[in-house]
């Protein structure tokens, strides 16, 4: 509904636009069909289109710059939707302004759009702002303002919020199943879609048709892509699209499916290691085991002797209560 | 001749296969709690996979605490009942068991059952006999010896945690429980390690015929006070459990047993909310989570200088006070913390606990044995870290909802401090006492001269000195005391 209405507010400006050019007898080559070339400018048309998109919203950035800095500043502007834009450089300088001049420009291109150019000095400080309306997908890109002959510039890159899916390759088993995920924060994409593939190739995955995929979150700020009885072919890219009315946004996820060979290996390796060693201790224990029993007759008079000699040891350590024994039977 | 070699059977060895003990027991510790500390790693994947909150994916870890304590008295049983090293063994293959099945998980109430409740068990299985088995092993270097034993809970959780989120970069949560399953198989080789005591072994051949006519008195006089006692029909397992958990009405264990429960409920909640607490007073968090780190690897040293410590021979008759010193300061922390609101004030603080925290652990299985003997360690350990699951299961909600209530921290940090200040001074009190009421009656201790003088070796003329002051409490303990004596 809203993008009709766009259209129509897109085509309603046009005809009074060109009755007006072909009134005017000094332009001799008037635009065709594009209203936003021309940079010939009333009144009435500008009232016109500020009517018709009074009810977006209004989006400010600000952006200082000063002579002694020589790396450019950038800002990012996010729009969901068609709104009003208010860019606005601030220009310091040191000595005088006067022959400091502004110029604006889109992607690198000089600007020759529809618009609201304000530039004011004050003492040290010039300042010029840049006020008009983004309705379609052509307006987004990086816009800058370029101070002087030393070209000192702020840029402001309008795009679509972005969507945020997993860094890391998401690990996964053949036989199970798993769980893809994108979020946009703080914004609400009119739609998600989903694709695998490469870059090259995209096919959309469709839930309905293949009862493998399940998609949950279509229209909320997060979605959800479920895959299950997964194989190793299922293994590659996933993107997310999510769209907006000025745009899409995309975020790719990468997913490997693994057998569960895999993580057995590592298993068996401390496997084996465990019973090893618990076979290497109860041997040693049998072994030693056996060289007390062996010898029965022999040994037992050096057990005898290995005995004296702990209690010469034990006789050390209690003599004197021993003393006192006796002087108790005494 | 037989008076000698008593003496010379009941002395620990002190070295020898005992620091293959303290090895064993170190790696049981690694397996069981440095691994339990390290589920919760997992908390992240489970919540993405499962589609859960944080709340029910925390409950594995709960459960898994919270059943190795528990279970803790089991463990000292089987030990007992088959052997050391078939109890740990068998643990071991449990716990396995149980992160196996977890990794074939389809639904966390899977985890919770083969995750929390059978890994749990198996830890319970292994932990407390590895324990008791040290005690057994070290008399003059027990501290020392628990020190490093008890460290590889900090050790390592210290290796293990990035370990662990390898494995679950490389393999998913999948993957990494099932290669921690075959690492905690290793409990099976801790197991094996656990060689019981030979001097022991021969002591028992030659008493057979003391234990059994002293089991059947036992029998005699237990029928008359507990009708619950005829109705046994394994009647030698009623004795030889009887036996073995008569520790449990020496009125010096239901101290330590009480001063156990104010202690394990002040100690938990420190390392639930330093780091909330610690953002709360405007502490980034690269700084909360460095205190974190600290309070670890401080925990570390206090593990084992304290335990190297106690071991001196200034010290080593006064490791019942170093306990409580340990667990006073602590208390006395938590009673500063609410005044340190400041990172550089909040560094000498986490060493400062760490170390103590670090210190008492170590000591606990040491003023256990002291109270109540090598031969019922096992069991009195058992018992011990039962005590623990409750405490730890309760405290960090109490201290969370007095947060909430009072809007700060002070009043859930003043309440562990009290709680651990109590428990130390309850000790002292009643060590106290007892002095007084050695030195108020001089004429029971001359009549104990000559029986002292029969017994040679320190410990036992200790024990037996505590009979005879329970014969002074009671009447009853007196036959029981008279039995031990034959």
């Amino acid at each position: 509904m809203r993008s009709h209405t766009g259209l129509r507010a897109l085509v309603a400006p046009g005809y009074p636009l060109l009755l007006l050019c072909l009134l005017a007898a000094t332009r001799p080559d008037p635009a065709e069909g594009d209203p936003t070339d021309p940079t010939f400018t009333s009144l009435p048309v500008r009232e016109e289109m500020m009517a018709k998109y009074s009810n977006l919203s209004l989006k400010s950035c600000n952006i200082s710059v000063t002579e002694k800095s020589n790396v450019s500043v950038e800002e990012n502007v996010i729009l969901e939707k068609p709104s009003h834009v208010e860019l606005k450089c601030v220009y310091t300088a040191t000595k005088d302004l006067n022959l400091m001049n502004v110029t604006w420009k889109k992607d690198d291109e000089p600007l020759e759009t529809t618009g609201d150019f304000n530039t004011t000095k004050m003492g040290n400080t010039l300042t010029s702002q840049y006020r008009f309306i983004v309705f379609n997908s052509k307006q987004l890109g990086k816009y800058s303002c370029v101070f002087g002959e030393k070209e000192l510039r702020g840029t402001f890159n309008i795009h679509v919020p972005k969507a945020h899916g997993k860094k890391k390759s998401l690990i996964a088993y053949v036989g199970d199943s798993t769980v893809l995920k994108c979020v946009c924060q703080d914004c609400l994409p009119l739609n998600w879609t989903w694709y695998m593939g490469n870059e090259t190739a995209q096919v959309p995955i469709d839930a309905h048709s293949n009862e493998k995929y399940i998609i949950n979150g279509s229209h909320a700020n997060e979605t959800r892509l479920k895959i299950k009885h997964l194989l190793e072919e299922d293994g590659g890219s996933y993107w997310c699209r999510a769209t907006f009315q000025l745009g899409e946004s995309e975020e790719q996820n990468e997913l490997v499916v693994l057998s569960f060979l895999v993580p057995l290996k590592p298993f068996l390796a401390i496997l084996a290691e465990v019973i090893l060693l618990v076979a290497i201790i109860l041997l040693c224990e049998v072994y030693t085991h056996k060289k007390k029993n062996d010898p029965d007759a022999g040994k037992e008079f050096e057990q005898i002797e290995q005995l004296k000699s702990d209690d010469s040891n034990g006789i050390e350590n209690n003599v004197p209560r021993y003393r006192k024994t006796d002087s108790a039977d005494q | 001749m037989t008076k000698i070699t008593r003496v010379s059977l009941a002395s620990p060895p002190d070295g020898g296969w005992g620091w293959m003990i303290v090895a064993g027991c170190f790696l049981v510790t690694i397996c069981t709690r440095a691994v339990t500390r390290c589920i919760s790693i997992f908390f992240v994947e489970f919540q993405t996979y499962f589609a859960q909150d944080y709340s029910q994916t925390a409950w594995i870890h709960s459960i898994v605490d919270c059943m190795t304590m528990l279970c803790a008295p089991l463990g000292s049983v089987v030990s007992n009942q088959l052997s050391c090293q078939a109890g740990i063994m068998l643990g071991g293959l449990l716990a396995s068991t149980g992160f196996i099945l977890g990794s074939f998980a389809t639904s966390l109430k899977h985890l919770y059952l083969s995750l929390g409740v059978l890994t749990g068990l198996g830890f319970a299985l292994c932990y407390s006999p590895a324990i008791a088995m040290v005690g057994k092993y070290f008399s003059r270097r027990k501290a020392l010896a628990y020190g490093i034993a008890m460290s590889g809970s900090g050790i390592g959780t210290f290796i293990l945690a990035p370990v662990v989120q390898l494995l679950i970069e490389q393999f998913s949560w999948r993957g990494a429980l099932l290669i921690l399953g075959g690492f905690v198989l290793n409990l099976c080789v801790c197991g094996a390690l656990m060689r019981p005591i030979t001097l022991k072994e021969d002591r028992s051949v030659p008493e057979k015929n003391h234990n059994r006519e002293s089991q059947r008195e036992d029998c005699k006089q237990a029928s008359p006070y507990s009708p619950l006692t005829k109705e046994c029909t394994e009647t030698r397992l009623c004795c030889s459990l009887q036996q073995e958990y008569g520790f449990l009405l020496m009125s010096d264990f239901v101290v330590l047993a009480v001063s156990v429960l104010f202690m394990a409920y002040g100690c938990s909640p420190l390392f639930v909310y330093l780091v909330p607490y610690a953002l709360s007073v405007g502490v980034s968090h690269h700084q909360a989570a460095f205190l974190m780190s600290i309070l670890g690897v401080i925990d570390i040293v206090g593990n084992i200088t304290f335990g190297w410590l106690t071991d001196r021979r200034c010290l080593k008759n006064y490791r019942y006070v170093c306990y409580l010193f340990a667990v006073a300061l602590d208390g006395l922390c938590y009673l500063c913390l609410p005044m340190l609101q400041t990172f550089p004030l909040l560094v000498p603080f986490s060493c400062t606990f760490g170390y103590f925290d670090g210190a008492y652990v170590t000591l606990i299985p040491v003023v256990t044995a002291e109270i109540v003997g090598t031969t019922s360690l096992s069991s009195a350990l058992g018992v011990v870290y039962f005590l623990h699951a409750v405490p730890y299961l309760v405290s960090p909600p109490i201290a969370g909802w007095l947060v909430d209530t009072t809007g700060s921290y002070t009043a859930a940090f003043l309440l562990c401090g009290f709680a651990m200040i109590f428990s130390s001074i309850l000790l002292g009190f009643v060590r106290i006492v007892k002095r007084m009421k050695r030195t108020q009656v001089p004429f029971p201790v001359k009549d104990s001269d000559p029986k002292l003088q029969l017994w040679t070796n320190g410990s036992v003329a200790y024990s037996v000195a505590r009979e005879l002051d329970q014969k002074d409490e009671e009447p009853l303990p007196k036959a029981r005391s008279g039995c031990n004596l034959t």
